[in-house]
């Protein structure tokens, strides 16, 4: 579904390539967490998936990004913001300033889209109460908590149902309960056909919910992979990617001697219970 | 959000804020057009206050007469009244202070005037939310990019003066002294500046990417989710407002009331 080959980007007058000779692969109906250090350029990333650069940036830009089969640079940003939804990364900023409700503010979009009314409604209402929202409809956008801003500004994409979402660190500002309605959402969507893109930090929600990781650093990505292979990479650090805390707490029982070394490395809670179990079996 | 708006179920309020526009504008026309003081003063007597009794406003719209306007006329009252330059028949006389007809006639103009112009756009303000009127703005066909400039300059604006203020708190937090004299103070308020101003750069720019993510412009019929109603007899009556309005200018410009 998303096809990067060889894509290089400069911002204006930087001094050196953000990203280079980067290539990505993303299979439709997929989820792909994007990992990497602050400053690694997943952000750049997500806005060429996105149609944004190089359209709305100076700067260099090389190689090809394609969605859906169309190479990006060669259409409009009308044309590629129907395929792609981004929600950026501060939700403060995604706020459109155009309208006083939660309710028409989750509507923006698909005003602009020229959504018949009815179906507005319907889809506002759906998404809102999938999100938690639905309380907050009738306040002003701008008098929400930074996170229920958050869930706001991913709902206002989610609505527009683009079969492609990229989303830059969307959790960042949210709870446990409110960051599982998030990948709850992620995952049925996905389960419908729509090939996510997630920007994120949280090691242990990226193992849980994506089918794919790419690791981006040095301007390119480093490894791709299931989320249990990547995360248990021995380079993850040098990437600036950090380990779950069940990952460091089989690497010191392996270094204790306590675990195997030719046992796999566990990520996530119930391969970690299964790890040290079988061990604690074996002793 | 900082508007003067007041949620109440009254009749003016349900109206389509277009009409009140109209109104509003249809008075503004009338009161500066037509020389004599009674016509602003019995507009304001006869419609502004009427209209924000029925809105269920008219106590705020006291409150904001006596803070806004009030001392206004009576500084008006004052120097035009005792020192128009042009009056001729005294009434009162104390040293350089001359109280004259025709300077009382002048204040009385320009005060009705005012008051009619202030008063009507507070009612107009205090009964129309403004999601309301930017809606049917649109409805009306304006165009949809300069609904924005408004809308976004009554919410982003006082949202980035939350920010100075968060700006401020955090550089506080680190030791900034803001405490002290007005001109101690100001000098501390120019490390807010920057951080404000770059983060408003950088903003613009996240804002206009989350903007045309939602295909903001990509067509130039949007459908809208609220919809205000616009009947019949309230379009009828905004002819007819507009109507008057040119008729009462038509006449004064050729004499007919002078
Ligand atoms: N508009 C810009 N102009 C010049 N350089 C930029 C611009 N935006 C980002 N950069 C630089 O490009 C690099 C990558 O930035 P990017 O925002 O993509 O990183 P990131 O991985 O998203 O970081 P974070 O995790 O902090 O969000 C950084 O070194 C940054 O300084
Ligand atoms: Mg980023």
């Amino acid at each position: 579904m998303i096809e990067l080959r060889d894509v290089a980007f400069a911002y204006e007058d930087a001094p050196a390539f953000t990203l280079a000779h980067l290539d990505l692969d993303v299979a439709a109906g997929t989820i792909m967490g994007i990992v990497g250090a602050s400053g690694s350029g997943k952000t750049t990333l997500a806005k060429i998936i996105a149609g944004f650069i190089p359209s709305t940036e100076g700067g260099t830009y090389r190689g090809t990004a394609s969605v859906a089969g169309a190479v990006l640079s060669e259409g409009t940003l009308t044309e590629a913001v129907d395929v792609v939804g981004l929600v950026t990364q501060n939700p403060f900023n995604q706020i459109s300033g155009a309208r006083f409700t939660v309710r028409e503010e989750l509507a923006f979009g698909l005003e602009n889209r020229s959504v018949e009314r009815s179906q507005m409604i319907e889809r506002v209402n759906t998404v809102a109460a999938t999100l938690g929202l639905t309380p907050l409809l009738d306040r002003s956008p701008y008098a929400l908590s930074g996170g229920q801003m958050q869930l706001v500004a991913i709902a206002s994409m989610v609505v527009m149902a683009p079969p492609v979402l990229v989303l830059d660190e969307p959790t960042s500002q949210l709870d446990p309960a409110g960051t599982r309605l998030v990948y709850d959402v992620l995952g049925r969507l996905s389960e419908g056909g729509t090939t996510i893109v997630i920007i994120e930090h949280k090691t242990e929600l990226l193992h849980e919910h994506c089918d794919a990781i790419a690791v981006l650093a040095g301007g390119r990505i480093v490894s791709t992979g299931t989320p249990a292979s990547v995360f248990a990479d021995d380079r993850l650090s040098t990437w600036g990617v950090g380990q779950t805390r069940i990952t460091q707490a089989a690497r010191e029982a392996r270094t204790r001697g306590l675990l195997p070394a030719t046992e796999p490395l566990p990520v996530g809670v119930s391969d970690g219970a299964a790890v040290f179990g079988t061990n604690g079996e074996t002793r | 959000m900082t508007t003067l708006y007041l949620e109440r179920a009254s009749a003016v309020h349900r109206l389509n804020p277009v009409t009140k526009l109209v109104a509003l504008l249809a008075i503004i026309a009338i009161v500066f057009a037509v020389p004599q003081w009674w016509v602003p003063l019995g507009i304001v007597v006869f419609v502004v206050v009427p209209a924000a009794v029925l809105a269920r406003v008219g106590g705020r719209l006291l409150r904001l007469f006596l803070i806004l306007l009030l001392p206004l006329l009576v500084v008006l009252f004052i120097v035009q009244g005792f020192f128009f330059p042009d009056g001729t028949t005294v009434l009162w006389q104390w040293g350089p202070a001359r109280l004259t007809v025709e300077g009382l006639v002048f204040s009385l103009t320009i005060g009705s005037r005012l008051s009619a112009l202030v008063l009507g756009s507070l009612v107009f303000v205090l009964t129309t939310h403004p999601a309301r009127l930017m809606t049917s703005l649109t409805q009306a066909g304006m165009s949809a990019k300069i609904a924005y400039v408004i809308s976004a300059s009554l919410q982003i604006i006082p949202a980035f003066q939350e920010r100075a203020r968060s700006i401020l708190l955090a550089q506080q937090a680190r030791g900034l002294e803001i405490a002290g004299g007005p001109l101690r103070r100001a000098r501390a308020l120019l490390p807010l500046i920057a951080p404000l101003v770059l983060g408003m750069i950088t903003d613009v720019d996240e804002r206009s990417t989350a903007m045309e993510a939602r295909a903001f412009g990509a067509t130039p019929r949007p459908t809208s989710l609220t919809v205000v109603d616009d009947p019949l007899s309230e379009r009828i009556g905004r002819w007819l407002l507009a109507a008057t309005a040119a008729a009462v200018i038509v006449l004064v410009v050729v004499g007919v009331i002078a």
